[in-house]
């Protein structure tokens, strides 16, 4: 039986297609209400029976899969039935919002509860989970031939800078799905109209800034995210940082108190203070989009997917004017953009057999295949942005999908994903939940005037100093 | 005559600033719910647009359609509610009126469990309803509900019973009416208004409920609360969806708001007519 699975492409047995009917009866009257739009778009499971691995190994098994509300997600959820018919086994998605989701991911990890066989997971997170040793290490599945083929899989096609992320120690955890690259979104009809360049460095991103910045007529020059929170200005300030040669330490002798971050802090305050909107100190990147797409703002340097929202031409009132480009350096000559991934870790409380089911889940997922039809492949209105593969992204496909987003996208983009990123832009260690909150409030503070940088900074280094030890 | 019609017209004033300081958030939600996400937006914001369908039928229809978790949220709540009530009363009734061991003691511990922030309860509460294979069910999160609706109803009830006066109790014991007969024919019908009252505030808070529900459901009981959260994803927040959400999940509690306005009156005013009990 197992070897017409292992020998690629075979003509498909009589009952195995059976089966398939079966499977795919069974989704629809289960009321997917994906299903048909899912099977429309092209339902053929071909591409991925050309691996030269069983799918059908651990037929029967459930699984749970813990996701955020997002439409690379929704897009994910949509190709459900084709999982479920490819594999045998039966996926259960839920949505947490990604506020939860990392406290119930830890509560089930550590209680060993099991009951998300893999999740969403944040990058910052796997120092903390391969620490205790509650999610697998995943060479051994990457090397086992009985369930990766290589070859069809290619996992260096994965952009490295998300793989480094979702690695630690060099040893991968998880493996990425959708991810974001930090750049300039700009307006490209203001630049033109002031004779403007997009900045190569932080002082002409001020200087840009300045030059637009009208309060009086609801315009300001810059946005970037202010909200206190370990994602959210903890995930511009440490890019600033390193571009003004800051560095996290090493091991657990963590320093955020340095002359450059203070530089680095007081030019974060400073720039936004006299060019951004005044509510900017509680804005998450949602914010700043709403804001651009309303033309209130010249440039945002954040996510590259956040073009999606801009270019909605239900909401956004600037498509067509809008043009991108790589995140500016530092006075140290640096350019570290900041950047994100959600990828699939292995629940080590799982079963063995459930562990395999959730690694062909991944392999799947993160396959270049499945990854295609959930962007331009995909039949909905949403194509995903943040396709996992270095060759997707250089795809004619992928580039007629995203023609309209703006120019210089996905240059600017991929750039970017190739030489401005570095893993350790954020310090990596499995204190990251606290670490992350305290300076985040350490940012706010200095942000909204209650405290100097410098006082903020210093405050924070003795609170890390006792959460290191601690 | 003026002078009365002048103290009319000041009173309704100062009525209507009050009220509206209360309207305005629902209005505004209200108004959001029929936009479109670009009008959600518009700045200056405005009153005037052409109204649209799309965010209820969304929310109603739609693949994130929050009907089902309508549905978990109304049985969480009444689950929820009827025990409380059925424990509560008679609880309240003896905390309020019974001489029995310990009974000032057991109502403090009562009181104390009310005393912790529900934040530091939820590892625990997640750990216990693990073991006992409870994550996500119904009867698991109604039980975690009765932890603080309990102790609220039976400290809002006690005062109810403590309103009545002894005599009449006394007198229908004369009468030879046992304790529950007691309860039954003559405690309760004087309490209808508390009863009313503290269903309400039970049922409200269940209804109302996301900290809990969110840690400690999951896809199987998924209340509206923690359903409507979806709309606030990590792209995008949808605000008019937001808005048509939360105007459903309102539905309910406004139409069990209006049915039982009277009693909740009366069940606030009762103490005060009846010249009150031994306060």
């Amino acid at each position: 039986m197992s070897s017409r699975d292992t020998k690629g492409p075979a003509k498909p047995a009589r009952r195995r297609v059976m089966q398939q009917g079966v499977a795919l009866s069974a989704a629809g009257m289960l009321g997917t209400p994906f299903a048909p739009s899912a099977w429309a778009q092209g339902d053929d499971l071909a591409p991925y029976r050309a691996a030269k691995i069983n799918w059908r190994q651990v037929e029967g098994q459930e699984i749970t899969v813990a996701v955020i509300p997002a439409s690379y997600f929704d897009n994910l959820i949509a190709l459900q039935p084709q999982f479920e018919a490819l594999t045998g086994i039966k996926l259960r998605f839920e949505k947490v919002p990604p506020g939860q989701i990392r406290q119930k991911a830890v509560l089930d990890l550590s209680s060993k509860t099991a009951t998300y066989a893999t999740h969403a997971a944040d990058p910052m997170y796997y120092p903390l989970y391969a620490t205790n040793k509650w999610v697998e290490p995943l060479d051994k599945y990457l090397n086992d031939a009985t369930l990766t083929d290589a070859a069809w899989f290619n996992n260096n096609d994965i952009i490295k800078a998300w793989r480094d992320a979702a690695s630690w120690n060099g040893q991968p955890y998880g493996v990425p799905y959708d991810g974001e690259v930090t750049v300039q979104v700009y307006r490209k009809d203001l630049y033109a109209a002031k004779g403007l360049k997009p900045a190569e460095t932080l002082d002409q991103l001020a200087a840009n800034a300045k030059a637009l910045n009208d309060p009086a007529n609801r315009m300001y020059g810059l946005a970037l995210r202010g909200f206190a929170g370990a994602g959210q200005n903890m995930y511009i300030y440490p890019s600033i940082y390193r571009g003004y040669g800051g560095t996290w330490g090493s091991g657990s002798n963590l320093v955020v108190n340095s002359p450059q971050a203070v530089a680095a802090l007081t030019w974060y305050v400073d720039t936004l203070t006299a060019y951004a909107p005044p509510a900017v100190r509680n804005w998450n990147w949602p914010d700043i989009a709403d804001a651009f797409s309303q033309g209130t703002i010249g440039t945002y340097v954040d996510a590259h997917s956040s073009a999606a929202v801009i270019n909605n031409p239900e909401k956004s009132k600037v498509v067509g004017k809008i043009a991108y480009a790589r995140w500016p350096k530092g006075p140290s000559g640096k350019r570290v953009t900041s950047i994100w991934t959600w990828s699939f870790p292995i629940n080590a409380a799982l079963s063995d057999r459930a562990k395999k089911a959730t690694w062909l889940f991944i392999a799947w997922a993160a396959s270049a295949e499945t990854q295609a039809r959930t962007s331009w492949k995909f039949a909905g209105p949403a194509k995903r942005s943040g396709i996992n593969r270095v060759s997707l992204w250089k795809s004619p496909e992928f580039a007629a999908a995203m023609k309209d987003a703006g120019d210089n996208f996905i240059p600017a983009a991929l750039e970017s994903l190739e030489q401005d990123t570095d893993v350790d832009w954020r310090p990596r260690v499995p204190q990251w939940p606290a670490v992350g909150d305290t300076m985040a409030t350490a940012i706010q503070a200095a942000l909204v005037g209650q405290k100097k940088p410098k006082e903020a900074l210093d405050e924070a280094q003795v609170r890390i100093a006792q959460i290191m030890k601690g | 005559m003026p002078r009365t019609l002048w103290r009319r017209l000041a009173l309704a004033a100062v009525a209507g600033v009050g009220v509206a300081v209360w309207v305005f958030p629902v209005l505004w939600g209200l108004l959001t719910s029929f936009k479109t996400e670009r009008d959600v937006l518009a700045y200056p914001p405005v009153w005037l647009f052409k109204p649209t369908l799309d965010n209820y039928r969304e929310v109603i229809f739609g693949a994130s359609s929050i009907v089902p978790n309508l549905w978990s949220s109304f049985v969480l709540a009444t689950a929820t509610t009827l025990l409380t009530m059925l424990i509560a009363v008679p609880a309240a009734y003896a905390l309020g009126r019974l001489r029995f061991p310990a009974k000032r003691m057991s109502g403090f511990y009562v009181l104390v469990t009310q005393m912790l922030p529900p934040v530091g309860l939820i590892i625990p509460y997640y750990l216990v309803l693990q073991k006992l294979g409870a994550l996500d069910t119904y009867g698991g999160l109604t039980v975690i509900y009765l932890t603080f609706a309990l102790p609220f109803a039976i400290w809002l009830m006690v005062t109810y019973f403590e309103d009545i006066p002894l005599e009449m109790e006394e007198a229908a014991l004369l009468d030879r009416a046992g304790r529950l007969r007691t309860l039954w024919y003559v405690i309760l019908p004087q309490v209808r208004g508390g009863i009313a009252v503290t269903t309400i505030f039970v049922f409200l808070n269940a209804w109302n409920e996301f900290m809990f529900a969110v840690v400690l459901g999951g896809n199987r009981v998924r209340p509206v609360t923690v359903a409507m959260f979806n709309f606030i994803s990590v792209e995008q927040t949808q605000w008019a969806k937001v808005a048509a959400g939360a105007m459903l999940a309102m539905l309910p509690v406004i139409i069990i708001g209006l049915f039982a306005q009277r009693h909740i009156v009366k069940g606030l005013t009762v103490g005060a007519v009846k010249g009150g009990g031994r306060r």
